[in-house]
């Protein structure tokens, strides 16, 4: 499904992600772990082909494309979803105008008929009430106003209308307390069908909890230094990052 | 003196009850002139275009009415001249001559109102439409010209509104030609009445001069709602007067201009008494060398103590070569007063353009979303509704190449 190889990337002339590789695999759930200014939102941002994140060496294949030959929109249109960290905020634009617009312009891209209005507003609504979150949200304007954690879960609605092949969640965790988490992460699972992919980025092992993922990576200095099962993130809890220093590069 | 001014105050021998209040005005115009760029109030905006035209005194043609999705009460002024025929007044209104009298003693001032003065000099016929009772429907002022209009127009409406009455009136403007249509306009709001005002405007080569006068009384609410998609050379002097404790002005606006348009919205809220209240926001939206001018005054008059108002102006520039210049201005000689206000220049913001793209929204698509989105903002408020929805696709089609991609 993904295979990063060998990735560089800087930012504003600093190279922040160092030789990156990875491979993750068809229905697999792919756990990045690391300190803060490791690059793990670097490498979402360079994988969703946000202007700015300059891949100077290396490459990433997705389902047989080479990703870094698309724009931002091909990548969607292609299977790729980027939850933010930070949800942006688009005043004046109502959520559900965006939702259907992105949905039927990734459609139009990939050849497939328009979805309809009723199709729409039903799964739409399926995937508001499954991450408990109040309808009246679609008629307002895009995150505007929105608390930390209905911008979190507003991403995760978004990832279940929008179907990507691989979602790459980052720090969808991060500003949610433990009722919002529990939500979050059933409505991941619920769309984990063994062929879509995940990559969760992440600073902590509570969202992991619920989540098992297939293999744990941990990123440091813009490398990915150790990969394991779970057990690496249990590690990680009890240990911190601070062995980090002591590794060897 | 300008040759625009010679050419366009040159005396037409008209023999009616108006000749007095014309030839006054034609003295105080040529007393003072036409603005220039040393003129403060015209700084942004240049007459020049007036004075390489030739004005035709009369236009023959005639333009057809708007076909508009909502109901309401037509009122057209077809290249300056009333379409009687097509005139639909409902009980409670009625449309007549306005009296010479009104206009005998009416003050423009220096230069800086020359064009209101040239109106009082040049309008063939003034009109006054009364509101007597309260309107369910919306009153259309449907303003027009077709593609052949090459002749300096200036109409010239008073409107009143009963005390306690309530009512809508939708401005519609549509230019095809290259004249010159200068409007005057004087409002009269009853005591306890409620005036939600619209104005949708879509220009062409015309140079469109219009002031509005706004006078509210006790208790009584005025609401204007503007979208002005651009126009060659727009000028447009908004003044609502507050005369009396309770009254309440709500000014929210937004124009669009591309290469080689030029808009200027000029408000003035007056708070001429104690317990006045007010609120502004106005939005342009500047591309290609097209040049934007906002500039909105707050006056809190000396003893309007425990007046309040909030004025607001966000502006996008959208191409290195527009211009945007926006000016919020207060004075404030009273006490116990609160007067906020704010005023921000930005351009297209890159972390939503890419929020949208990375959602698979073409970049195209993606900044006329956010365009649309920044613009609608001072119309969301916009009653009634079906003039808003109006209004909305009027702006939808403006930004969207593919509209029906978004439907």
């Amino acid at each position: 499904m993904l295979t990063i190889k060998n990735l560089h990337v800087t930012v504003g002339g600093e190279e922040i992600i160092k030789g990156l590789n990875l491979e993750v695999g068809s229905g697999q759930l792919h756990a990045i772990m690391g300190p803060n200014g490791s690059g793990k939102s670097t490498l979402g941002y360079a994988m969703a082909g946000r202007d700015g994140y300059d891949v100077t060496e290396g490459s990433i294949e997705f389902d047989g494309q080479n990703l870094l030959d698309l724009e931002p929109e091909e990548r969607a249109a292609a299977g790729l979803f980027l939850a933010f960290q930070y949800p942006v905020e688009i005043p004046g634009v109502n959520n559900a105008y965006f939702l259907r617009a992105a949905l039927n312009a990734q459609r139009k891209a990939r050849g497939e008929e328009e979805m309809d209005s009723m199709t729409f507003l039903k799964t739409v609504r399926q995937s508001l009430k499954d991450l408990k979150m109040d309808e009246a949200l679609l008629k307002r304007a895009v995150n505007e106003g929105f608390s930390g954690g209905e911008k979190k879960r507003n991403e995760v609605v978004q990832l279940a209308v929008l179907q990507p092949k691989l979602a790459v969640l980052d720090e969808t965790d991060s500003g949610l307390d433990i009722d919002a988490l529990k939500i979050v992460a059933e409505g991941i699972n619920r769309l984990r069908d063994g062929k879509r992919s995940f990559v969760v980025i992440t600073h902590y092992q509570r969202l992991l909890d619920y989540l098992s993922p297939d293999q744990v990576h941990v990123l440091s200095d813009g490398q990915i230094v150790e990969s394991g099962g779970p057990e690496l993130s249990e590690r990680l809890e009890a240990k911190g990052y601070g062995f980090l220093e002591k590794a060897p590069a | 003196m300008s040759a625009a001014l010679e050419k366009l105050a040159a005396v037409e021998h008209v023999e009616d009850s108006y000749d007095a209040v014309r030839r006054r005005a034609r003295q105080h115009l040529m007393q003072h002139g036409f603005p220039d760029l040393k003129t403060e109030a015209w700084k942004y905006t240049s007459l020049r275009l007036l004075d390489k035209r030739e004005f035709q005194t009369h236009a023959p043609a005639r333009s057809p009415a708007p076909q508009l999705p909502f109901e309401g009460q037509l009122i057209h002024f077809d290249q300056g001249q009333l379409r009687a025929e097509t005139l639909q007044l409902p009980a409670g209104v009625r449309l007549e001559p306005l009296d010479a009298a009104a206009l005998a003693d009416v003050d423009y001032g220096d230069r800086a109102g020359a064009l209101a003065w040239l109106n009082l000099a040049r309008f063939q016929q003034a009109w006054r439409l009364v509101i007597e009772t309260s309107q369910e429907k919306p009153l259309v002022l449907a303003t027009t010209t077709s593609t052949d209009f090459a002749a300096a127009v200036h109409p010239r409406l008073v409107v009143e509104l009963a005390e306690g009455a309530s009512a809508t009136l939708v401005e519609v403007q549509d230019d095809q030609g290259e004249g010159l249509v200068n409007i005057v306009q004087d409002f009269e709001l009853g005591r306890r009445s409620q005036f939600k005002h619209l104005l949708y405007r879509n220009n062409q080569q015309s140079a469109w001069i219009q002031r509005t006068s706004v006078t509210v009384a006790a208790d009584a609410d005025y609401r204007f709602h503007a979208l002005d998609l651009g126009g060659r050379l727009t000028r447009h002097d908004l003044v609502v007067k507050l005369t009396e404790s309770g009254a309440r002005g709500e000014i929210d606006g937004v124009a669009f201009v591309d290469s080689k348009q030029h808009v200027d919205f000029h408000t003035a809220i007056e708070h001429q008494h104690g317990h006045t209240n007010s609120r502004e926001s106005f939005r342009i939206l500047a591309d290609g060398t097209g040049v934007g001018v906002f500039n909105g005054r707050i006056h809190i008059h000396r003893g309007a103590d425990d007046s309040h108002s909030d004025l607001n102006t966000a502006n996008l520039l959208l191409s290195d070569s527009a211009r945007i210049n926006t000016k919020p201005e207060l004075e404030i000689y009273a006490e116990e007063v609160t007067a906020s206000h704010g005023a921000t220049i930005g351009q297209l913001d890159d972390a939503a353009l890419f929020y949208l793209r990375s959602r698979g929204i073409p970049a195209a698509e993606a900044s006329a979303l956010l365009k649309q989105g920044f613009a609608a903002a001072p119309l969301e408020n916009a009653e009634p509704a079906p003039v808003r929805n109006w209004l909305m696709t009027q702006l939808r089609q403006k930004f969207m190449t593919t509209e029906s991609d978004l439907q």
